[in-house]
């Protein structure tokens, strides 16, 4: 076979083959299997307060306001899957699309081969995003199953808001995932700065208004939840949050952008540098 | 005929340290020896042939083009690199063929290629057997078939009978010979110089980062029979090994180390090919892997310079 009898694979060809190569080895990673343990925490939890619920109280309560069952599940939505899972998934995952390939000295196999640097970047960041879509999407399936019934919340008519959740939370990882890819091919340790990123500056940053939390992927998430949030003191900083977000389409928008820029930029930086690998 | 690789002035710099000290070189088509010890110079050179590299000063083409940055030439080129890697969990087919496939044939002709390539180099019963439950033979064959999947017209091939069994060696030594005799242009790198000169009398012997010496393996030849040559044998029955070689005359010195026999020898030549014998007679049980340790290059060096 030469180059005279087969055309070159496409970017998006080249880019799939990457993907099937990769996406059984990333979901039977160590990896995936420490953070689908962790994705077991929410249902943990979830699971912990319903039987609480059922058993000594009649709802749930936060300050001794009753609260219902969508409404945490949104809580949860937010503060622990948009805000603490996602990240993770995205810094974990995202920082190493190429850093496992030259730890694991494969990275050579895949860069001799006649296809572009950065389509073995896409074709990763691809395997990511479906390989974390599927850890998130059964622990969030079962947090709303448990959570929701309670204080009276309706499975049936909460359904809609959860494929959005579901939709949210994908986007969440497509945009964490595409700027943590950035940074793993940019950066010199890529772990810190990403944690860095993702628990420093996203949160600082979206305390204060102005331009600043433009800079944050957060802050175009914000406009995608539907939940109302309980009205009480406790969380009334939280509710703050939400002051001041961006229309939908500005979100969309914003969040294309932050996708297509990082991804860009990684796939340059790939394209450009030397790995070498040691011996 | 048009070299296959021209390095003009060619140098590599990791940082302050150097890698490839300013070379000029040709290499013609045929099978081509790189030869050198640990730390000369010869991986990087072969990072730089296979594009893995960007040449910090110099120029260097492949097959009449740039390497660096054009992708369209992997093509015609298949690497087989040293170092032990794979995706334990897959089979060699499945590697074999998700490998090939990169080369942008469909799913049937890729797997039509990995099998032919898993036949090339014996491994069509493990075909289906998981990478990670490979021999270190077996995963040195898997990593030729990698890149004879394609059918290149350039091999590059970075230590590849590192840790094979004697059988598999003369077959990989006979498959090498025969794709030079095809047509096919075959670099290998090897620290042993038997093994190379079993492959090809045409040498590019590398040093501290500087081609030494290229051309005719024969006259270096004679110098290094002069050194002993030390071979590691790991095998079921060591010390009947050990017995049968104390019976050769070439056999100058043997100790044990763990499942091994570690031999020295005058002759390399016939030492090897007693042991290959030994091995396809199967007479003294199972010989599992043959290495020759970096100090015997390393010894020739040094004597060649003090010469």
């Amino acid at each position: 076979m030469n180059r005279e009898r087969v055309n070159a694979p496409s970017m998006f060809a080249s880019a799939a083959r990457i993907f099937e190569l990769s996406l059984g080895q990333m979901l039977w990673s160590r990896r995936s299997v420490f953070l689908g343990i962790l994705l077991g925490g929410p249902v943990l939890l979830a699971a912990i307060v319903r039987v609480v619920v059922e058993m000594y109280a009649r709802g749930f309560r936060i300050n001794g306001a009753s609260v219902a069952g969508p409404a945490v599940f949104g809580l949860i939505i937010w503060l622990l899957y948009i805000r603490f899972i996602v990240p993770i998934l995205g810094v974990f995952f995202g920082t190493s699309l190429i850093a496992d390939e030259v730890e694991d000295k494969t990275i050579t196999y895949l860069f001799t081969r006649p296809i572009p640097r950065s389509a073995v970047l896409l074709g990763k960041y691809l395997a990511y995003v479906v390989c974390t879509v599927l850890l998130v999407l059964p622990s969030v399936i079962l947090v709303f199953f448990l959570i929701v019934p309670m204080g009276g919340g309706s499975i049936a008519r909460e359904f809609p808001s959860l494929v959005t959740d579901l939709a949210m939370l994908a986007l969440g990882l497509v945009a964490y995932g595409a700027v943590f890819a950035l940074v793993g091919t940019r950066m010199k340790r890529p772990l810190i700065t990403g944690l860095v990123f993702a628990f420093g500056w996203e949160p600082a940053v979206l305390l204060f208004p102005g331009y600043l939390r433009r800079l944050t992927v957060a802050y175009y998430l914000q406009a995608l939840v539907k939940h109302e949030m309980p009205q009480d003191s406790a969380t009334s900083v939280l509710l703050q949050l939400f002051h001041e977000v961006p229309s939908v389409a500005t979100s969309l928008l914003g969040l294309a952008v932050i996708v297509g820029l990082s991804l860009w930029s990684a796939g340059r930086a790939v394209e450009n540098r030397e790995y070498v690998l040691e011996q | 005929m048009a070299p296959i690789v021209a390095a003009d002035h060619l140098s590599k710099w990791y940082g302050q340290v150097i890698g490839l000290n300013d070379v000029s070189v040709t290499v013609p088509s045929g099978v081509t020896g790189l030869l050198g010890p640990n730390g000369a110079g010869k991986s990087t050179l072969m990072k730089l042939i296979t594009g893995q590299l960007k040449p910090s000063k110099g120029s260097l083409s492949v097959l009449g083009e740039p390497i660096w940055r054009n992708p369209a030439l992997y093509f015609k080129i298949g690497f087989c690199p040293e170092q032990d890697a794979f995706y334990e969990r897959m089979t060699g087919l499945e590697w074999v063929t998700a490998l090939v496939r990169l080369n942008g044939v469909s799913e049937t002709e890729g797997v039509a290629m990995a099998r032919r390539a898993l036949e090339t180099v014996d491994l069509v019963d493990a075909a289906d057997k998981k990478i990670g439950a490979y021999s270190k033979g077996m995963r040195q064959r898997i990593k030729m078939a990698q890149a004879l999947a394609h059918d290149p017209e350039l091999l590059i091939l970075d230590e590849p009978l590192a840790g094979m069994d004697p059988i598999a060696r003369r077959k990989t030594i006979r498959m090498i010979k025969d794709l030079g005799r095809a047509g096919r242009s075959v670099i290998v790198s090897s620290h042993i110089l038997h093994e190379i000169e079993s492959m090809t009398a045409n040498i590019l012997l590398i040093n501290q980062g500087r081609i030494v010496a290229e051309g005719n393996v024969h006259q270096i030849r004679d110098l290094i029979d002069e050194h002993p040559h030390t071979v590691y044998i790991r095998a079921d029955q060591t010390r009947a090994l050990a017995r049968e070689f104390l019976t050769q005359d070439d056999v100058l010195s043997l100790k044990f180390e763990d499942e091994a026999v570690v031999v020295q020898t005058a002759r390399p030549d016939a030492f090897y090919a007693r042991l290959t014998d030994l091995a396809a007679s199967g007479e003294l049980g199972g010989i599992h892997e043959v290495t020759s340790p970096d100090d015997n290059l390393q010894a020739v060096f040094q004597y060649l310079v003090k010469s």
